[in-house]
């Protein structure tokens, strides 16, 4: 299977799709397609709800290229784009559900790394069952984690929250899929 | 043994084709974003960059301060002396110069001299007491 490679911003044509030039903005898309796909697909658990997301995304994204700053923060600006309009999508579907969770203290140790889960075969199921039940910020940001190993602070810019709450959103979503996995070995 | 990534992409590998023609469709068939709100034209010299960045974004301003400048202008204008025209169309010729030159000094022969009067002189500064001053100041 072919997947988007992660940390290429670098060589992204930013630049190029600014100055207007659709093969950059193809390009673009098509790097960060699936992932973003991805992102809100596992928000939204809609699929035809996720694509239209993923579409207005791109469209926003052409039309407010110019206020991006710093190209290399191009994947970071383009999933907060996708995360206001999840939000926007839950906020009309969901009236007012609370989006926030009460996050206690973060414990001292803590570790970093989307590769820090193997996870067996037989184990997907149950993995994605517990993604799924996870409260949706702390979805949230484990996906953000996962899918496009962005750092700490990209996912407090994308999400637009405090770092110290995506650290604990990230812990605490960690420790309770680690004690899944760990239950059934 | 798999990554949450692989795991995560490997489900919805089906939604490829789907994405593929939601870009296609915003990239090149609705051409959406061929033309950016943004957009760095090819020719940013700097009076392109000038007239982009200076004139055209307030051109009514523009237009308004130079509506204003015509019209002093030709108010000013208007108030001009046709004499003074006249006379810088047609300069006087040397014969006019010299008759002007002999009725200037029949007139000077006519009204004397102009004597300046001198001035008086200051007169010197005696200091004298207060109370005196005010006795001569109430006198008056």
């Amino acid at each position: 299977m072919k997947m988007p490679v992660v940390a290429e911003s670098e060589q992204l044509p930013v630049q190029k799709a600014r100055e207007g030039k659709p093969e950059a903005w193809d390009a673009l898309f098509r790097r960060y397609q699936l992932p973003l796909y991805v992102y809100v697909f596992e928000l939204v658990h809609d699929e035809q709800a996720s694509l239209d997301i993923v579409q207005e995304t791109f469209i926003a994204a052409a039309r407010h290229i110019g206020g991006l700053r710093d190209d290399e923060k191009f994947g970071s600006w383009l999933f907060g784009i996708a995360h206001q309009k999840v939000f926007q999508f839950w906020r009309k579907h969901n009236g007012k559900e609370v989006l926030f969770d009460e996050i206690p203290e973060l414990p001292d140790e803590f570790e970093n790394s989307p590769d820090d889960f193997l996870i067996r075969r037989e184990q997907e199921a149950e993995f994605m069952s517990l993604l799924n039940q996870l409260p949706l910020p702390q979805r949230s940001v484990l996906l953000l984690h996962f899918v496009e190993d962005f750092s700490l602070e990209e996912i407090a810019r994308v999400t637009e929250t405090q770092l110290g709450t995506v650290k604990s959103r990230i812990h605490y979503a960690k420790c309770a899929l680690r004690k899944l996995l760990e239950k059934n070995k | 043994m798999k990554t949450p990534r692989e795991i995560l992409f490997e489900r919805h590998q089906n939604a490829a084709p789907k994405l593929d023609a939601i870009r296609r469709e915003v990239v090149w068939e609705g051409r959406r974003v061929a033309v950016p709100k943004f957009r760095v034209a090819d020719t940013t010299t700097l009076p392109m960059l000038i007239w982009r960045e200076l004139i055209l974004p307030s051109r009514r301003i523009w237009a308004g301060l130079a509506a204003v400048w015509i019209f002093i202008f030709v108010f000013n204008f208007s108030r001009r002396d046709p004499a003074e025209l006249l006379a810088r169309k047609f300069p006087p010729s040397p014969e006019m110069i010299l008759t002007f030159r002999q009725q200037e000094r029949l007139l000077a022969e006519l009204i004397g001299p102009n004597e300046t009067q001198a001035a008086e002189p200051p007169k010197p500064f005696l200091p004298r007491p207060r109370s005196e001053e005010r006795i001569e100041t109430l006198m008056t």
